[in-house]
């Protein structure tokens, strides 16, 4: 290959143009789903808190409903009234069964302020009275009305209410508390999205112990130590590697925040995470968002395949097309150019050259033609006048010899 | 005869031997060696410094040491 030449600098800038084109598409094609997955990340974050904020109403709704309905039993309101403990439980307990198959997992009575203590754990009989002092408690008293929202105990977060029992008299009897693990929660979320959940629980509203002795009851691994700042309540998977996140839980902003794109096995994953307040306001936990988008990423990465192969196609048929045009237009016409003035100086005088179009090229063979006829008719004029010379000279040498 | 008339010569022996285009193969001669090869005649004087020109050409077109 010879780099002088024109043919060899145009095909060489073609190559360089295709190699650019491909490199330029494939780096736009990265961008692209870069952002694509940004984007989907970004809506499994707010679909998922949607979601989560959808459940949450709706089942502070359900154990409002259960309790309007129980606050109308009036041996209920009386047993309570009479904190006899036995009494509520053999009345409350057949309906606690039916309760907790359709998610309602705690189920407390508490005797009035100023006061205020466990006097019946129905999913937990056997303990009672100790004082719990939470938020939700001190709200309830302080108010007189019901309350609601995530409260996270020493040992799990859960979605409660809590109201008050008027007794006969127009007074207090005590408070009724249901709750809902929000673990199960997550649960229902994975079988309507398809996505994958863990519930995050910052240790600093934690105690380690409670922790410890909670996670031998639920027959639970203690993974206390699994991260910095936070457990793991729950998840929906069994994978122990997508749940990462090495950030401080109460730096999340309230819409939610998307993480990085990794991938586990065949399976390509996004990841994003958004905050869970309890009563109070607190951002005592946050969710966990695992998004699959290993279909998203297949078909992208068969549409780059099949992209790439066009446009190479495409460049390779657009660069031989432009070189068979330059070498019909240019390099062929030099050529015979080039092949043309070899000959004349060779003695082939008769061979024209021919304007085969009134382009740049033409020009040259016009020019070129008009310069080798005046060559041709130089070279027959300096032949003849040689030729007569020749003749001059043997006739003078001739008369001379005579 | 004169030593450039032996390579006008040499070059039209090797042409017909190697049937190459008589035309061709002389224009590519003479545009190597600077000049028409139809001037050269039993006559033309010695040239030294044209004659190892015209060599070099037959060497490059021809492939033969003149």
């Amino acid at each position: 290959m010879k780099w002088n030449l024109i043919q060899t600098k145009v095909l060489a800038t073609l190559f360089a143009c295709l190699a650019a084109g491909v490199c330029g598409i494939l780096i736009l094609m990265q961008y692209s789903f870069a952002r694509n997955t940004q984007a989907l990340a970004l809506e499994a974050v707010t679909g998922s808190q949607k979601l989560f904020s959808i459940l949450e109403a709706r089942e502070i709704s359900k154990m409002t409903a259960v309790s309007d309905a129980l606050l109308m039993d009036t041996q209920v309101r009386d047993a309570l009234a009479a904190k006899d403990r036995g009494r509520l439980l053999e009345l409350t307990a057949p309906l606690y069964t039916k309760l907790k198959s359709e998610g309602i997992t705690n189920w407390m009575f508490h005797t009035p302020a100023p006061n205020m203590a466990v006097l019946l754990r129905l999913h937990n009989p056997a303990q009672f009275g100790d004082k719990l002092n939470r938020y939700v408690d001190k709200e309830v008293v302080r108010t007189d009305a019901l309350v609601s929202g995530n409260e996270l105990a020493r040992a799990g977060f859960a979605e409660r209410i809590i109201r008050p029992v008027p007794d006969a008299k127009g007074g207090i009897a005590g408070y009724v508390e249901f709750g809902e693990e929000l673990g199960q929660f997550i649960h229902a979320m994975k079988t309507q999205t398809g996505n994958d959940y863990g519930l995050l629980l910052s240790k600093k509203f934690l105690d380690r112990k409670l922790w410890a002795d909670s996670s031998g009851i639920w027959k639970r691994r203690d993974n206390w130590n699994d991260n910095a700042n936070f457990v793991v309540a729950d998840k929906t998977t069994a994978s122990e590697n997508i749940l990462r996140f090495s950030g401080d839980l109460s730096a999340v902003p309230a819409q939610g925040l998307v993480l990085d794109r990794y991938k586990d096995g065949d399976s390509y994953f996004v990841r994003g995470i958004f905050p869970i307040h309890d009563a109070a306001g607190n951002t005592a936990g946050a969710m966990f968002v695992v998004h699959d988008i290993t279909a998203v990423y297949t078909a992208m990465r068969q549409t780059e395949k099949i992209l790439l192969l066009v446009i190479l196609v495409c460049l390779l048929i657009g660069t031989t097309l432009v070189l068979l045009l330059l070498n019909k237009l240019v390099f062929k016409r030099l050529k015979h150019i080039i092949r043309i003035a070899g000959r004349v100086v060779g003695g082939d005088f008769e061979t024209e050259i021919k304007v085969s179009a009134m382009d740049e090229v033409g020009q040259l063979e016009e020019l070129f033609e008009q310069f080798r006829q005046v060559f041709v008719s130089t070279l027959e004029q300096v032949t003849g006048m040689e030729e007569k010379s020749e003749r001059e000279s043997s006739h003078i040498t001739s008369a001379a010899a005579d | 005869m004169s030593q450039l008339y032996d390579l006008k010569i040499l070059i039209e022996k090797t042409i017909e031997a190697k049937g190459l285009d008589a035309v061709d193969t002389k224009g590519k001669i003479a545009l190597k060696s600077g000049r028409l090869l139809a001037f050269i005649s039993p006559s033309s004087p010695d040239d030294p410094v044209y004659a190892d020109k015209l060599k070099q050409a037959i060497k490059d077109v021809l492939n033969v040491n003149a």
